[in-house]
């Protein structure tokens, strides 16, 4: 109980001092009292016994501080005077404390934001429960040019029952499909999923039960669970949805569970599983029994809870060569599986931007730092005479800094809290302009992660930037500051040395962001000039999925699409119009497979992959894909008739180099019923090579096979007008619904759109590299001119006594300038050797432009140069404007 | 006044402590008391005395308490705590073995 009265007792000293002394007078009235009375008992008089007793009393202020010196809460008391005093010089410096405040606010804000982003995506662990146990498997066909590759029916098969260390395996493939039934015909996309697939994911349905092995039978009657979104959406977040029957591709579908809100699927962009799948259902057949070369499942495992990754990767390893030697079949040569963690994998594309940015935005609190410093060693100049007083009157060195100090802590916390209020507002921006793709980002917002990291970094910004200044101000000589009239630091002069050093730093490091957002600019400006094959302007696209239990077979399949190619083709408006069974930069699973020509040896024969597309025709003069040579599928080019296929250059090239590749025999992966096979293809034509995943690859070269011939699911139209895309959807779904009103029509989007999206992530970035360059740039311009000016401001008598000896404006001037720019200039050579060391680390978002880009260097160089020169010249030109015997007068 | 060495203040807290232990007393009183116990030896005056019995509160060897006086008024009184009992002992005991020391010195030379 002891130290809880003792603790009781501080609090009261510390908070309750008006009691506490009031307390003591009471005692000391008391003392006094009986003094009195003690005298007057001893003889004196009432007025000598007052006047003794006083007397002996002696000074009771002394008494009183002594008092409280023995409460030891003196340093919080302190500390809060210094705050007070600190708060009050604040506020009779408006100025000062406005572009402070601002400064560091914009510093903090902005490393707030970032780190809210990177809290999100990469400090966090994904919403499944024991996410770290996660791990997706990757077939590795280097050999075939694919390192990450998707898992064959068996190959997952013997990877589950050969693994030790992994507790599960389960795969996923997600297609389309049409729903049905309730409302307007839908098209959703379904994720074919094995039976434990969702239980590895470990979270638990809000509503009925998960897959469990008889779903996935053969025989057993089709199970369907719904996304939150689907449920809520389109069935009206029926609670007794569980057994409610639904119409999927025409088949009769019982839904058994609906998953909670937010579940999604986080998985990386190249793996084909997007996150907003919509429902998810049992593939209900063998997968082991399909044929081991057919590679579409991802796969996804969980870790036994004492096994390590690396554990794990070897154990992979062993069952790819044991696999490599069990199953000689050519495609499996050199195959390799590659375990990664799911949360590694799934971010490893904004890894390195949000590194780089989160670097960036270090550097602009650097540079915001060395501004306050600078502003505070110029206030301190000012103060001198005060700080001298102080210490004349007692006050120790210690106790000086520790004011100092504190003033600095005091504008960094206010700095800091309008920084929050700042990084709030900015992540809020920062949430709205994100790239679709990363779902992750969006739970970054204030959590107590954040708030502590702000709080973290406003402590070590007050320190960094009041320490120097602190430091500087409590030093000094007391007999020489109370002589002189402070003449003072400018650029270079005695103590104002650090404040030239802090200014070049923050040029240098001005320089680095500059020149990193330079290179920035132009992979951007790179990334939109790259032709990607074809023109999407104008083209109107949707995908359309007429379902296999009404148009059961691969004819009725190819004749509806057929007939809907006609119809549409004569409405008014339509220039052109095709279908494909994949659209560039889609989220549609890819389909490549193995190619060679007539005659090739065999070891060449399942070597090189080229991506597969099903088109009808039309497809290449809607998407304004050039023809080069040879023809487009025509009707005539249907089921009965020999196999066709359109190459593009690429693969003409690389196939029969120097040849034509028109009538030559190519094999291809083609269809038949569903089934993949290896069938042969003559080429009927050449058209220009498409970048049809990401802009900054060329990625592999083209196989076009006629629709008719090699029927898949669903098409996606593509559909050319000279007018505005959009006018013509109600009327291709008037076209649509009078051949059949159960089919959906969906994805409607202008092919623009999808190049748009295909260059949002590396346009989000550029635009927050510019953002923290042009921010740099702003502190740093305001730091020359803040010490240029006040420099100028300082050596105004020696200005002044040059000029009354025949010194020219244009002499003061170049001196002037000539010392600014002296630490500029310093400052870029330093920025270019920091560029050299800290830029390279930013190649891999670089896109056309190497990280030692000259042309950047020099723009960035000369810009830099310019608004330092500018900062430079600008206050400089005011001071002379002064008249020198004004000037000379005023000392 | 300057600051008392540490000895005096060492032996102005053992007088009062010790003063509190027989009975709860005010500031008055104990000093007193302190200059009747000793013949008129010790005298303790308020400015050595009140920070003593602040800092004695302090550290929670004594507690303080308002009370009424002889005289009806009202006065702050102090106690001995359990802790400050102990720490009356030992300090005794500290005392007894140093003025035992000092005196041994003293008599052979």
């Amino acid at each position: 109980m002891r130290w809880l009265d003792k603790f009781k007792l501080r609090v009261r000293s510390l908070f309750r001092r008006g009691d506490v002394d009031s307390d003591l007078n009471s005692e000391m009235e008391f003392h006094l009292a009986r003094q009195i009375e003690a005298n007057i008992a001893a003889g004196m008089s009432v007025a000598e016994a007052r006047r003794a007793a006083l007397v002996e009393f002696g000074g009771v202020a002394g008494l009183t501080e002594e008092c409280r010196e023995t409460r030891r809460v003196n340093w919080i008391q302190d500390a809060l005077q210094d705050g007070g005093y600190g708060l009050r010089l604040l506020r009779k410096n408006p100025g000062f404390t406005a572009v402070a405040i601002l400064t560091l606010a914009l510093g903090i804000g902005a490393n707030t934001a970032i780190f809210s982003v990177l809290d999100a995506v990469i400090l966090r662990p994904l919403p499944y429960p024991a996410a770290d146990r996660l791990v997706l498997i990757w077939t590795d066909m280097t050999s075939a040019g694919q390192s990450r590759a998707p898992f064959s029916g068996p190959d997952m098969a013997d990877v589950r029952s050969r693994s030790r260390l992994l507790k599960d395996v389960g795969g996923i493939w997600v297609g389309r499909a049409a729903l049905t039934g309730t409302g307007e015909p839908e098209q959703i996309k379904l994720g074919f999923v094995t039976d434990n697939f969702l239980a590895i994911v470990g979270v638990h349905p809000a509503i009925g039960r998960l897959f469990v092995a008889q779903d996935n039978l053969q025989g057993s009657a089709p199970a369907l669970i719904l996304s939150d979104g689907l449920w809520r959406r389109r069935f009206g977040a029926n609670p007794e949805i569980v057994g409610q029957a639904v119409r999927l591709d025409g088949n009769v579908v019982t839904v058994i569970g609906v998953m909670p809100e937010n579940f999604r699927l986080m998985f990386p962009a190249d793996a084909s599983v997007p996150p907003d799948v919509q429902a998810w259902t049992p593939f209900r057949r063998d997968l082991s029994r399909e044929p081991r070369d057919l590679n579409y499942l991802r796969v996804l495992a969980r870790l036994r809870p004492d096994a390590t990754i690396g554990a794990a990767r070897e154990e992979m390893h062993a069952i790819a060569a044991q696999m490599r030697k069990e199953f000689v079949v050519d495609s499996k040569q050199g195959e390799e599986f590659e375990v990664m963690p799911l949360q590694l994998d799934t971010t490893r594309e904004i890894r390195p931007a949000l590194m780089a940015l989160f670097g960036g935005v270090g550097l602009v609190l650097l540079i915001a730092c060395a501004n306050v410093a600078n502003l505070l060693m110029s206030r301190a100049g000012t103060r001198r005479r005060e700080v001298a007083l102080r210490s004349a009157l007692g006050a120790t060195r210690a106790r000086l800094f520790r004011q100092l100090l504190t003033e600095s802590l005091l504008l960094s916390f206010i700095g800091g809290a309008l920084g929050i209020f700042l990084g709030w507002w900015w992540t809020a921006g920062l949430l709205s302009l994100r790239p679709k793709t990363l779902v992750l980002v969006e739970s970054a917002g204030l959590n107590f992660t954040v708030l502590g990291y702000a709080l973290a970094i406003t402590l070590t910004a007050g320190v960094l930037f009041g320490l120097a200044p602190a430091a500087e101000a409590s030093r000094f000589n007391l007999i020489e500051t109370l002589k002189s009239a402070g003449h003072g630091s400018g650029f270079g002069i005695g103590k104002g040395r650090l404040r030239s050093l802090l200014v070049a730093s923050e040029v240098a490091l001005g320089f680095v962001l500059l020149f990193g957002s330079g290179l920035m600019i132009r992979t951007f400006l790179r990334l939109i000039g790259v032709n990607p094959g074809f023109s999407g302007e104008h083209v109107l696209t949707f995908q359309v999925a007429p379902g296999w239990a009404r148009y059961p077979s691969d004819a009725t399949h190819a004749q509806f699409f057929e007939q809907l190619r006609k119809n549409i083709a004569t409405l008014p408006g339509v220039d052109a119009i095709g279908g494909a069974s994949h659209l560039p930069f889609d989220d549609y699973p890819n389909w490549y497979g193995y190619y060679w020509p007539e005659g090739a040896p065999i070891e060449k024969q399942q070597s090189v992959m080229a991506d597969h597309r099903a088109t009808t025709p039309g497809f290449f003069s809607a998407m304004g894909i050039p023809l080069i040579a040879g023809r487009d599928f025509t009707d005539a080019d249907d089921a009965s008739r020999r196999r066709v296929a359109v190459v593009d250059d690429l693969l003409a090239q690389r196939t029969w180099p120097g040849e034509s590749a028109l009538g030559k025999k190519l094999f291809v992966e083609t269809i038949k019923n569903g089934d993949f096979t290896q069938g042969e293809t003559e080429v009927i034509g050449v058209v220009k090579h498409v970048r049809y995943a990401r802009l900054a690859d060329e990625g592999r070269p083209q196989v076009y096979v006629a629709y008719a011939q090699n029927a898949r699911e669903q098409v996606a139209f593509a559909v050319r007008t000279a007018d505005d895309p959009a006018a013509l959807v109600g009327t291709i779904r008037a076209e649509m619904d009078k051949m059949d009103k159960d089919v959906p029509m969906s994805k409607v989007r202008v092919m623009d759109d999808y190049l748009r999206d295909a260059r949002a992530g590396t346009r989000f970035t550029t635009l927050l590299a510019g953002l923290l360059a042009g921010l740099a740039l702003a502190l740093a311009a305001i730091g020359i001119y803040g010490v240029t000016a006040y420099s100028v401001g300082q050596r105004r008598s020696e200005i002044g006594i040059r000029m009354a000896l025949g010194a020219q404006r244009g002499d003061i001037l170049r001196m002037v300038l000539g010392e600014g720019m002296a630490w500029v200039l310093g400052g870029m050579g330093i920025g270019v050797l920091l560029s050299a060391i800290l830029v390279p680390a930013l190649s891999s978002l670089l896109f056309g432009v190497r990280a030692t880009d000259g042309v950047t260097f020099a723009g960035v160089a000369v810009f830099l140069g310019v608004v330092g020169l500018l900062a430079c010249y600008i206050p400089a030109r005011r001071a002379l404007r002064a008249d020198p015997i004004v000037v000379l007068r005023y000392e | 006044m300057g600051k008392p060495t540490d000895l005096v203040q060492g032996t102005v807290d053992l007088l009062i402590l010790k003063t509190v232990a027989l009975e709860r007393a005010h500031g008055w009183a104990i000093a007193q008391r302190i200059r009747a116990v000793s013949k008129d030896v010790l005298r303790v005056n308020q400015g050595a005395l009140y920070p003593a019995l602040h800092r004695l509160e302090q550290n929670g060897w004594i507690r303080a308490e308002w009370g009424e006086s002889e005289n009806n008024r009202r006065a702050k009184f102090y106690s001995l705590t359990r802790a400050g009992r102990k720490y009356l002992r030992e300090e005794e005991a500290n005392w007894e073995r140093l003025s035992g020391a000092i005196g041994l010195v003293l008599k052979t030379s």
